[in-house]
């Protein structure tokens, strides 16, 4: 028991110091791209932890979600934002120091809210059973079938939403296809 | 008609005319309609006093019929009303009389003005008459007080009423400033008076001392109102005004306020010794100093106007020397014949165009009834036997005599004798002699204009038998004696007048035998007095101007200025925080949120 | 391992969002940033629901996953859309709301 609880125990302080130091490299890398794959990187050990924690389904949503859907969106929009040719984007930070002072101490708010109330957590073991898809299955179609819905019309919104906002802005034409109307004088008017 | 309700109406339907002109310019600016009006309002007036008096005729009892006005805790602070009794009505019928005779006499005088300052001129008139019987009739000295700030905007309005004559506005202000200023003292004496008496009544109980302070304090009005020497100054200049505001105004009814006044408070003056005898003393100087003036003028109306502050310095003594009935009488007599003088000068005025003495001569054969008048008013100022002048200044001097008071009295008699020369001066340049070029044109003035001349001729004349029933009403008494005093007046007067034939008629003595005196005319014609009010007005009202205006632009609107700036800085400042950056945004967002989570974490 | 663990991971994790937040010029890091707050969250709910054997932390956290990509997707559309028009990204650069 001691020595698996000592490798999990490891495996843990393995899985966090990675996480950390993956989310800072997140957060002070000069290169967007790499910032974008450092934080794949963080959500591959956040899905680890899940594991450890005895979530399966939502390390496997993690991973195809955030890893494969988001971190795909963020690169591309790295790519459409970019001024300048080349893969390398300007990316410098600025007053650092008031940003670090403010994390820094909310951390220290939190660290000290759950330190002080560590008696009253629950103590069970957390990697005793594991949820299983079902059992989150069942929840979602029976106790919270109203908030599934309607987390299913947020995202037909959301899709919605995005996509008109992304749209161009000749009325009437899909952006596809553009009509030969513009004069040489006039070469794309919108960016 | 009760007493009451026939002062009302002699009171309001003057106010009512006048607020009709004043409201409907459709009517003021019509020009005789405007002046109809206004006669009938006089005339109404004239009905309502006249029937007062008759009520009267042997005294009675005051009645006073009053309203609260300002209410104080509980009690009253002031009425408003009127109080009828001898002296109330008797004057009420003076300044009636006086004024529908102005009134009537004006309507062909000043028939040459266009039609819009006509109704003007109406207008102020019927607003005249009500001010002045406000005063008359004021149950309190509060009312009294309005009255007499009435009458002083009235004149006002009246003097300046040739606005567009730059001398004119100038006199009309000057006369409101001075008098202004001479009303502080009677707004002071008001305020102790009530602080002494707790209330503004006509007979108040006070001792000695608080009474003399507080008559004094009125008498500095009085000075104000009535032009006593130094406070004079404005009253020549009113002469600005036209003729006929001149004799209501200037001659017969507005300056005797100040007379009227001081009957009025008799109770209070007569416990006042030493401002009684300050008033001799200012009166009786004024009186002579006046007449030395009035010799040396060449406008007519201005030696009228100087007559009128000398007869007005009579007056003043009268009452300083405890004669009631003098001063009063003689404000009666003088409001006549005085309002004659200046309504027959305008006759002469209104055939040759000019006001100056050099301009007329010989008019006695165009200018019959004029000068029959004239003749009439300036015999009754000199003061000779039998008219009525003899009889009030008779009055006076007596008193004088009896009171002790040798050099008030030598003043009134030197005086006598200067009126009488300097009327009889008037009367030879202005009647006699060669006429010159202007007056060749003259003619006589139209019915309008001599119907009220011959209307005040009549008291001029005749007043002085009355003078038992007028004393009669007032509740005193009288009888004529003939005293030493009275012949050595008569005496002087026609020695006065004899003197100016030998000068001015006659010519045997030239005018060059008074060489001696040149310098004493230049001193007069010099307006040293008028000089240093004007410098008083300029350093110091100005200087107290200049400073309330500072203040009003550094420390009121600076005030103003300070907040509405403070205002806009602390905006500027606050505006600082909207930088437009997202970071700094978040940066407060994340700062406030973790705040509030720390403290509910925390706490 | 212990519950108070994850908790202070999750928290470290979400500070070092908040760091992120606060200092990226770049639109898409700011993006970047609030992920990685997202993430910390849902391992702050995983943890809680392993704590109490329950899976009700695990059901909030999927619901909080499918929020969190929605918002992913409008948001990378709102800086596509501020691109076009201001020709940047950087925040520092989007100041017409300057008083």
């Amino acid at each position: 028991m001691n020595e698996a609880d000592w490798v999990a125990q490891l495996g843990f302080a393995l899985v966090g110091v990675g996480l950390v130091f993956s989310a800072t490299r997140v957060v002070t890398s000069d290169n967007l791209v790499r910032s974008v794959l450092w934080l794949a990187v963080t959500l591959c050990a956040t899905a680890v932890l899940f594991l450890m924690l005895s979530a399966p389904f939502m390390a496997s949503i993690q991973l195809m979600l955030y890893t494969g859907g988001v971190i795909t969106l963020m690169l591309f929009g790295v790519m459409l934002t970019n001024r300048e040719a080349g893969v390398v984007v300007a990316n410098e930070r600025n007053s650092p120091k008031r940003a670090a002072a403010l994390a820094i101490s909310v951390f220290a708010v939190f660290a000290a809210a759950i330190i002080g109330s560590r008696d009253a957590l629950p103590t069970r073991p957390l990697d005793a059973t594991a949820v299983t898809t079902a059992v989150l299955g069942q929840s979602f179609l029976t106790d919270h079938l109203l908030a599934f819905e309607v987390l299913s019309v947020l995202l037909l919104a959301a899709m919605i939403g995005a996509v008109v906002l992304a749209r161009r802005r000749d009325f009437g034409e899909p952006s596809g296809r553009r009509v030969k109307k513009k004069t040489a004088a006039d070469p794309g008017a919108e960016a | 008609m009760s007493e009451v309700l026939l002062a009302q109406l002699a009171l309001g339907v003057p106010l009512g005319a006048a607020g009709l002109l004043a409201a409907v310019p459709m009517l003021r600016r019509s020009g005789k309609p405007a002046a109809a009006v206004s006669v009938l309002a006089a005339t109404a007036s004239l009905a309502c006093a006249v029937m007062l008096l008759l009520g009267r005729l042997d005294g009675g009892d005051a009645v006073v019929s009053s309203a609260r006005w300002i209410p104080v805790a509980g009690s009253t602070l002031v009425d408003v009303g009127v109080q009828i009794d001898g002296i109330s009505v008797s004057m009420a019928l003076i300044v009636t009389l006086v004024a529908w005779a102005v009134q009537v006499f004006s309507v062909g005088y000043m028939a040459d003005e266009e039609d819009a300052a006509f109704g003007r001129y109406f207008t102020y008139h019927s607003l005249f008459i009500f001010s002045m019987l406000t005063l008359v009739f004021a149950p309190n000295m509060l009312q009294f007080f309005g009255g007499w700030e009435l009458v002083g905007l009235t004149s006002y309005l009246l003097i300046g009423f040739y606005y567009q004559k730059p001398s004119a506005a100038r006199a009309a202000v000057k006369a409101f400033w001075i008098t202004k200023a001479a009303d502080m003292g009677l707004l002071l004496g008001l305020i102790l008076l009530y602080v002494f008496s707790g209330g503004f009544a006509w007979t108040a109980e006070i001792t000695a001392e608080q009474a003399t302070l507080v008559t004094a304090l009125f008498f500095l009005g009085v000075m104000g109102k009535s032009a006593q020497f130094p406070l004079h100054i404005w009253l020549p200049n009113a002469m600005e005004g036209p003729t006929p505001v001149s004799a209501l105004l200037h001659a017969a009814t507005m300056v005797a306020a100040g007379v009227y006044l001081v009957v009025r408070c008799d109770p209070l003056f007569e416990a006042a010794e030493a401002t009684r005898t300050a008033m001799m003393y200012v009166g009786g100087f004024t009186a002579l100093f006046a007449a030395c003036i009035a010799v040396v003028q060449t406008d007519i109306k201005r030696v009228l106007a100087y007559s009128t502050c000398s007869q007005l310095g009579y007056m003043i003594c009268a009452l300083g020397a405890g004669s009631l009935l003098g001063g009063y009488f003689h404000l009666t007599t003088h409001a006549f014949f005085k309002a004659l003088l200046f309504l027959a000068a305008g006759s002469v005025i209104h055939a040759v165009h000019s006001n100056e003495l050099k301009d007329m001569g010989g008019l006695a054969k165009k200018m019959k009834v004029t000068t029959a008048v004239f003749v009439v008013g300036a015999l009754a100022l000199s003061g000779f036997p039998l008219l009525s002048g003899f009889f009030s200044k008779e009055l006076i001097l007596e008193a004088l005599f009896e009171s002790g008071h040798w050099v008030p009295y030598g003043f009134l008699m030197a005086a006598a004798f200067l009126t009488a020369f300097y009327m009889g001066r008037v009367v030879l340049l202005a009647f006699f002699g060669e006429p010159s070029e202007k007056a060749a044109g003259a003619h006589e003035a139209g019915p309008s204009m001599l119907v009220p001349l011959v209307l005040l001729a009549v008291p001029a004349l005749g007043l002085g038998f009355l003078a038992a029933n007028f004393a009669a009403i007032c509740g005193e008494a009288y009888s004529f004696h003939l005293t030493p005093t009275g012949v050595a007046a008569s005496v002087l007067a026609v020695l006065g007048l004899v003197l100016s034939y030998l000068v001015y008629g006659s010519k045997t003595i030239g005018e060059h035998a008074f060489s001696a005196l040149r310098p004493v005319a230049q001193l007069i014609r010099s307006g040293a007095i008028d000089r240093f009010a004007a410098s008083v007005y300029s350093r110091n009202a100005l200087a107290l101007g200049a400073f309330v205006a500072w203040v009003d632009r550094y420390v009121v609107d600076g005030l103003v200025n300070a907040s509405a700036a403070l205002g806009l800085n602390a905006g500027r400042k606050l505006r600082a925080v909207q930088t437009g950056n997202v970071r700094d945004y978040v940066f407060v967002l994340v700062l406030g949120t973790a705040v509030l989570s720390a403290w509910s974490l925390l706490s | 391992m212990s519950l108070v663990g994850y908790l202070l991971l999750a928290a470290a994790l979400f500070c070092i969002g908040i760091y992120g937040l606060l200092t990226r010029r770049n639109a898409i890091g700011i993006l970047l940033s609030v992920e990685l707050m997202a993430n910390a969250v849902n391992i702050n709910l995983v943890a809680f629901a392993a704590a109490h054997g329950d899976h009700l932390g695990q059901v909030f956290a999927l619901f909080s996953t499918a929020i969190t990509v929605a918002e992913v997707a409008v948001g990378l559309a709102l800086v596509i859309l501020v691109f076009r028009s201001r020709r940047s990204v950087l925040v520092d650069e989007l100041g017409e709301l300057k008083g």
